[in-house]
């Protein structure tokens, strides 16, 4: 892959945010189908998922270093990274005000709760496939 | 008034060979950049900061506008 290492780590990140968050989300609504409405379930599984995306991103930076060359994130590296968190803040500011909706129309806590959780994984995989794509096809 | 459209291009592949066939990771490492970061300035796909600009001029002993070529389209 002709990329830098700060691409890489981009990459990684995204693999780890969707297998990590997308099978949390998919078990959790599996979940709150069957009826589970408290949020205390949630906890292990959440926790389940972070250690899965940590354990990604530990493995998956440790062969891009061994496999690539490791080095420190350029001016180009920053720039992109600032202007994908910048192009993508929106996506959390609206997810916040969905959140203050279901607060003020008192739907149950874990609704709420999800909605913050969706609007920050949202979020985040806006930030890095604006990312890849301010690598791949230039700024 | 409208603003006249600039395109900007470079030289960096032309001084790159002038320079004993360098690549682009000796420039690359010439002025602290990546690889792929000199790529992407050659390709005209990221324009360097004026800093890095002036380091690629330095590293080819070249005045700025000989490194990079600006363009005013009306």
């Amino acid at each position: 892959m002709n990329a830098s290492f700060t691409e890489k780590s981009v990459w990684i990140q995204f693999v780890a945010t969707v297998v990590a968050l997308g099978g949390y989300f998919a078990v959790a609504w599996s979940m709150y189908a069957r009826g589970i409405h408290v949020l205390v379930p949630y906890v292990p599984l959440f926790f389940a998922a972070v250690f899965v995306m940590g354990m990604i991103l530990i493995i998956g930076h440790v062969l891009a270093a061994i496999f690539g060359k490791w080095e420190q994130p350029d001016e180009r590296d920053r720039l992109i990274h600032w202007r994908s968190e910048s192009n993508s803040a929106w996506v959390l500011v609206v997810g916040i005000f969905a959140t203050v909706a279901c607060m003020v129309f008192a739907i149950n806590n874990v609704l709420v709760a999800h909605v913050l959780l969706l609007s920050l994984f949202l979020a985040q995989m806006y930030q890095f496939g604006l990312q890849i794509i301010y690598y791949r096809r230039g700024m | 008034m409208a603003l006249r459209k600039i395109t900007i291009q470079n030289n960096i592949r032309q001084l790159r060979d002038h320079h004993g066939s360098m690549t682009q990771q000796e420039l690359a490492d010439r002025i602290g950049v990546s690889r792929q970061t000199v790529n992407a300035i050659e390709g005209g796909k990221y324009f360097p900061s004026l800093e890095v600009a002036f380091r690629i001029a330095d590293v080819f002993q070249k005045p700025l506008d000989k490194v990079f070529i600006c363009e005013l389209k009306s």
